[in-house]
């Protein structure tokens, strides 16, 4: 502390900081312990600095080796085979062989941005903040990896496992060689209609009504079951965390019904089909 | 002359004053000084919790994320002096950068590699922030930015996808586009687009090319959103997704 | 002065009300210049109507001729003749021809159409689209409209999604030869 006289309002030399005004309010940090505090300048600074030196480092050392791609001119007559968008959209891409474009293009990206962004709302558990733990939020950390783990796997699938005419091929298989052509998709309310021998009108409404009971039960057995998860949630919350949770094993399910079962569309409308 | 008389000799001239509003001794007040009279440092607060910048918990992923942007800024400004969009010349334009200009290829290689390592940063940091429950009250608000920061990461690589007008480009997006034209009410292709008069000269992808397929008009569209407007967006929202990191208070465990 | 009811709309809250009605149309006004603006009234793309020679240049079967520069084929049958657009209707991108499996493969979900464009396998929500054409009557070309398609509305059967023939094979989607 050279210059002494510059400091007025801290009479504790060793203070860099002086009470100026009190006020009332809440803020994040009431009713905590003193915390363990050190100065940014150069503890996080320095840990930054190494960071950024470590990657710039990393990149220019990538860049000489891994060149960016340039493929053919654009030219609208040949598409090449198979087409594949980058990495991060192959999630996306996989899911358009099992759903309409609609929804794999346009209802499935905007409800995972929805439900991303209503997570805080609908996850009120107060525990598990600001630290990891598993015992203490399980639904949320396990739907969440669930999630992840999902579109992680249909990346995988989509970079290692889809060659031509998007058809699987194994890494040890010939992967310029074309794949005999797969045929045959049913519609579940068609199946229904013909193997119940009833019309094609009742065949849809069962196939609707199946959706509805997935929902339905999807709804009423863990509120049963977990009465204290639905009680603190309250409908609303409850409701909007259920129908995400159980659209998304949906997706699977009905990836699953596509493999198992060569079943295009569950529910079909006039108007859309899924 | 030691470094103890050149540093004293640098520290006393009026320059280093006039840039430096602190002394340059190691003292508990320069340090707190360095980071808020600083116009980049004072985004951070004088004094950090322990706790809350170990690696083991942050595992630096937004601080990497905006390392890469303001690396992608870079390399895509010196990029953009020798690209034209027109769609005539610019799959010329990138082999010229690839194979005539000075270090061209090398830039375009940073450009391209920060931008695939961006989406995966942006991704586990936001994995990181759900495991440690870093977005629960107060916090709120500020996950909801990042997830707009990640939906605008995801369209900047889009966006920068068509630029070099090859066959990956063209058809990367002729397939998002059409997407775009099965959009439910706003696609001519999508469920009730039909019902509510939505003609293939007026629905979103025709909206998002500038026309009926993928040429001129939507290399100049997606250019300009990719160099000007998604930029500038995202530097919007990442200034308040700094501030109410510093209104919120940093995580970590208490 | 209006009186609504009981209460009595002052000098300050007409004026207030004016004034925020003003902003409301300013800012509705810009956004729809805004949005009008985003679409362009004159195109300089490719030629939507466009001649492609004569029914006695097409051999029976399938012509991609003018897939690279048209983006149609051309397909000759016993009955006639008519002009199929080579856009896969999942999302776009053009299929390939395989012609000793007489099917349409297209590379980027797997669609897969038979010669008259119904949908075999795959995502393809639809078949097919059939242009518009019709013989000249000066100099006998086949002219093509790109933009007026054939889209009828498929049967699911076993085998995919399928279009009686016969309903196809009408003007102006087909010329009799």
């Amino acid at each position: 502390m050279a210059d002494k006289s510059f400091e007025v309002f801290p009479k504790n030399p060793k203070k860099t900081y002086g009470l100026m005004e009190l006020v009332k309010g809440t803020g994040p940090i009431v009713n905590k312990e003193p915390e363990d505090t050190i100065f940014t300048w150069p503890n996080l600074f320095y840990l930054e600095f190494i960071v950024a030196l470590i990657i710039i480092a990393g990149i220019l050392f990538l860049s000489l080796y891994v060149g960016a791609p340039l493929e053919e001119e654009a030219s609208r007559d040949t598409t090449p085979n198979p087409m594949k968008a980058p990495w991060y959209f192959l999630g996306l891409q996989e899911m358009l062989v099992f759903f309409d474009p609609w929804i794999a293009g346009v209802g499935l990206p905007t409800l995972i941005l929805i439900g991303l962004m209503l997570i805080p709302f609908l996850d009120i558990n107060k525990k598990g903040k600001g630290y990891y733990t598993f015992s203490e939020r399980k639904f949320a950390i396990s739907s969440f990896s669930f999630g992840m783990g999902l579109w992680m796997v249909m990346i995988v699938i989509g970079v290692w496992f889809r060659g031509l005419d998007w058809n699987w091929y194994w890494p040890w298989e010939n992967a310029h060689l074309h794949k005999p052509v797969a045929s045959g998709l049913r519609d579940l309310p068609v199946m229904f209609s013909r193997i119940l021998g009833i019309s094609d009108f009742a065949g849809k409404g069962l196939a609707d009504f199946l959706v509805l009971i997935y929902f339905g039960l999807g709804l009423l057995i863990p509120a049963y079951i977990f009465k204290d998860f639905f009680k603190k949630l309250g409908v609303l919350r409850y409701a909007t965390t259920m129908v995400m949770f159980w659209i998304m094993v949906g997706i699977p399910v009905k990836v699953g019904l596509r493999l198992v079962f060569s079943i295009k569309y569950v529910v079909m409308t006039p108007w859309f089909k899924i | 002359m030691t470094y103890k008389q050149l540093t004293d000799w640098v520290t006393s001239t009026q320059i280093y004053k006039a840039i430096f509003r602190h002394g340059y001794e190691d003292t508990p007040r320069n340090r707190a000084l360095t980071t808020f009279s600083n116009v980049l440092y004072h985004l951070h607060p004088v004094k950090t919790r322990r706790e809350s910048i170990k690696i083991r918990y942050t595992w630096c992923m937004g601080g990497t994320s905006m390392l890469l942007f303001l690396m992608l800024a870079i390399t895509g400004v010196l990029l953009m002096f020798y690209y034209v969009p027109d769609a005539r010349r610019a799959y010329n334009d990138i082999k010229d950068i690839m194979n005539v200009v000075s270090f061209g290829s090398t830039f375009r290689n940073v450009h391209r590699l920060a931008a695939h390592l961006m989406v995966f940063t942006v991704w586990v940091h936001m994995t990181r922030v759900f495991l440690t429950g870093s977005y629960k009250s107060p916090r709120e608000f500020n996950w909801i930015i990042g997830v707009v920061l990640l939906m605008l990461t995801l369209l900047l690589s889009w966006t920068g996808y068509l630029l070099p007008w090859d066959q990956l480009a063209l058809w990367a997006i002729t397939v998002g586009t059409k997407m775009a034209a099965a959009a439910p009410f706003l696609g001519v292709e999508g469920p009730f687009g039909a019902q509510l008069g939505i003609r293939p000269d007026n629905d979103l992808k025709f909206m998002l090319l500038g026309g009926t397929e993928v040429g001129q008009n939507a290399l100049l569209r997606f250019y300009v959103l990719h160099c000007v407007v998604l930029p500038l967006m995202v530097v919007m929202f990442l200034a308040i997704h700094f501030w109410r990191v510093r209104k919120d208070g940093f995580s970590g465990p208490l | 002065m209006s009186n609504i009811g009981d209460e009595k709309i002052t000098r300050r809250d007409f004026f207030s009300l004016v004034g925020w009605a003003g902003i409301a149309a300013t800012m509705g006004g810009s956004a729809f210049s805004f949005y009008k603006y985003y679409f362009p009234n004159v195109l300089y793309e490719s030629q939507k109507v466009f001649k492609i020679g004569k029914p006695s240049d097409y051999p029976i079967g399938l012509s991609e001729n003018w897939k690279k520069e048209r983006q149609v084929w051309v397909v000759r049958t016993e009955r006639g003749l008519y002009a199929m657009i080579s856009i896969c209707r999942h999302l776009g991108c053009t299929p390939n021809w395989f012609s000793d499996k007489q099917v349409f493969l297209c590379p980027c979900h797997g669609s897969i159409y038979d010669l008259g464009g119904n949908v075999l396998g795959g995502p393809a929500p639809r078949l097919l689209w059939r242009a518009a054409i019709k013989i000249d009557p000066v100099d006998g070309q086949i002219v093509v409209d790109f933009n007026h398609r054939q889209d009828p509305d498929p049967v699911s059967t076993e085998s995919g999604l399928k279009v009686d023939e016969a309903s196809r094979e009408v003007e102006p989607f087909f010329i009799k030869v």
